[in-house]
């Protein structure tokens, strides 16, 4: 009998437990450690921002679900973790503190066979200071609960306008090395759409704040992509919907401080500026959590689990970018000491950006970090699935499962506006996620077969659809398996 | 810089073109889901 503990019920985490327990017989046991009681549909939290669609929607929670497929659920946070066990626990375990309930504050060694770190990242709002979700006039759209209170920021502003009030917004990143670019370009054009819709367009200003050195960087250093029949940029596609939707730029923009409406922010000049506004939603950086490891002397070992997020099978050698390969990026999510441990969705380490670091003329890390979006956290999560699942099966360490971002395509479908009938979405895939300047030296290492951009009604469609889709796969619903991750 | 035409804009919300193009980008993006993955590194 095995025991496999997962760390985190989020896109990864879930994903992870569903394929586990569906293929693994009773004997096994498969428990979930998480501190949010409920799944949360992240990518429709833009809606939710925007008002169209309320938190329960995209929401469920957790216990119901995993009593009735048999999976375990403990309702508290990973502390720190003791892989070779200690003086009295012979067994490797994670200290989780239990968060609710009549054991909140508690904590438990939660001992296991094989572990998976699905903790995601934590949303580092610190690293900028005055960046609170709620204060400031900022807000962000990160969570179900963000996403309300953005929402009621808003809405506030729109019934301002209403009243005659122009208003400036602000939407983008709150942080030099933040990432996510997608998710607040999504919100952006939600925004400049609802406005419309509201009959205030003409009222504000919108602008979009970023740490890109050029628009449609995403963190993945831009895009060569087929339109239609043309071959454009991701800069020069972001540029004509912005152009087209009034929306004003920033780029090479770090913010580093916020006041009551008003972003500080150095440029890649090495510039030192301020934009003010009525209403902001920047994405804050993303950091690991900040574990400890110890060893069963409990000696402290977290350089052998952690650099940040959690270490795994990538090559972490520091090089120039113009000796980056796709070969640094990881294929099993596999920590190389532990090998009972892995580290799927966002939890790992990247062994580098992805987009060319860049620094200001001050000597300040402008740039973007590594995006994980919802697909390939899925896919990471179910191959680690996979070969835990050989693994036991064949009584033997199996890695037959892999999956580098070198070697996998992503499409992200970014809502350009909430309707039916007038709503609209820019649809992008992108193969592989990291460029592979070897196999496509003359398309800035992309497919471009695969690589494709498309805007329009379809999209909003698309992103509805997967709305729908992923929670019915979350939620287990007969034959979930047949959609894939 | 390229702008977003008013025939382009036609295409992009007639919601009979768009129905076609919904079903060809499901297509495009399941071709890539189920293109697969793999590693990248040459295995001995
Ligand atoms: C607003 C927004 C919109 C997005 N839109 C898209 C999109 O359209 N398409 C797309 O592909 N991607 C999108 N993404 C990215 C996508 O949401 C992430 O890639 C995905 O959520 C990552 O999954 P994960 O499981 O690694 O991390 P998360 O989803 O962050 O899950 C982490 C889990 O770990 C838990 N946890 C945290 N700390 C602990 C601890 N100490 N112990 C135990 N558990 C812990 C959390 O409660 C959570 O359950 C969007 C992201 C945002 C913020």
């Amino acid at each position: 009998m095995s025991k496999i503990v997962i760390l985190g019920a989020g896109i990864s985490g879930h994903v992870a437990a569903s394929h586990l327990r569906r293929k693994l017989s009773k004997e096994h046991e498969v428990l979930v450690v998480s501190p949010n009681s409920n799944y949360q549909w992240i990518p429709s939290n833009i809606w939710v921002g925007i008002g169209r669609m309320k938190s329960e929607k995209i929401l469920f929670p957790l216990e119901p679900l995993y009593k009735k497929k048999n999976i375990g659920y403990k309702q508290a946070k990973a502390v720190s973790f003791y892989p070779e066990g200690d003086k009295s626990e012979q067994k490797p375990y994670v200290l989780a503190e239990y968060v609710a309930g009549t054991n909140q504050g508690q904590q438990e060694k939660i001992t296991y066979d094989y572990l998976i770190n699905a903790t995601g990242p934590k949303l580092n709002f610190e690293a900028t200071e005055g960046l609170i979700p709620g204060k400031n006039k900022t807000y962000s759209v990160c969570t179900y609960t963000h996403a309300d209170h953005a929402w009621e920021g808003l809405n506030d502003i729109i019934q301002q306008m209403k009243a005659g009030k122009k208003a400036k917004i602000l939407i983008g990143t709150g942080h030099a090395k933040s990432t996510c670019q997608g998710a607040a370009f999504e919100y952006i054009l939600n925004v400049e759409k609802e406005l419309h819709k509201h009959n205030v367009r003409d009222m504000a200003e919108i602008t979009w704040i970023a740490n890109e050195h050029q628009l449609g960087d995403f963190g993945m250093d831009g895009m060569l992509m087929s339109y239609g029949d043309m071959i454009m940029k991701s800069s020069e596609l972001v540029e004509m919907i912005f152009e087209d939707r009034n929306i004003k730029w920033i780029i090479g923009a770090g913010v580093n401080k916020i006041e009551d409406g008003i972003a500080y922010y150095e440029t890649l000049d090495g510039e030192y500026k301020v934009e003010t506004y009525d209403f902001a939603m920047l994405i804050p950086a993303f950091s690991g959590h900040g574990f400890k490891a110890f060893d069963k002397n409990e000696n402290d070992i977290t350089e052998k689990l952690f650099k940040g997020f959690m270490i795994v099978d990538a090559d972490y050698t520091p090089k120039p970018y113009e000796e980056w390969t796709v070969q640094d990026w990881p294929e099993t999510y596999q920590n190389p000491n532990y090998k009972n441990i892995y580290a799927p969705g966002i939890a790992f380490a990247p062994p580098h950006a992805i987009s060319k670091p860049r620094k200001s003329a001050n000597g300040t890390d402008i740039s973007p970090a590594p995006p994980r979006t919802g697909m390939p956290s899925g896919i990471t999560a179910k191959l680690v699935a996979d070969n835990i699942i050989d693994s036991i099966k064949n009584g033997k360490e199996s890695l037959d499962h892999k999956g580098s971002l070198g070697n996998m395509g992503a499409a992200c479908i970014a809502s350009a506006g909430y309707g039916f009938w007038d709503g609209s979405g820019v649809s992008i895939t992108t193969y592989p996620i990291v460029p592979d300047f070897v196999k496509y030296p003359d398309s800035h290492g992309r497919h471009l077969g695969k690589t494709f951009g498309a805007i329009g009604l379809a999209g909003h469609w698309l992103k509805l659809m997967l709305h729908y889709a992923f929670l019915y796969k979350a939620k287990m619903r007969p034959f979930w398996w047949l959609i894939p991750e | 810089m390229k702008r977003i035409s008013p025939r382009m804009r036609f295409r992009m919300m007639n919601p009979f073109l768009q129905f076609f193009k919904f079903i060809i980008l499901s297509i495009k993006i399941m071709v890539i889901v189920a293109g697969g993955h793999g590693g990248t590194r040459k295995v001995n």
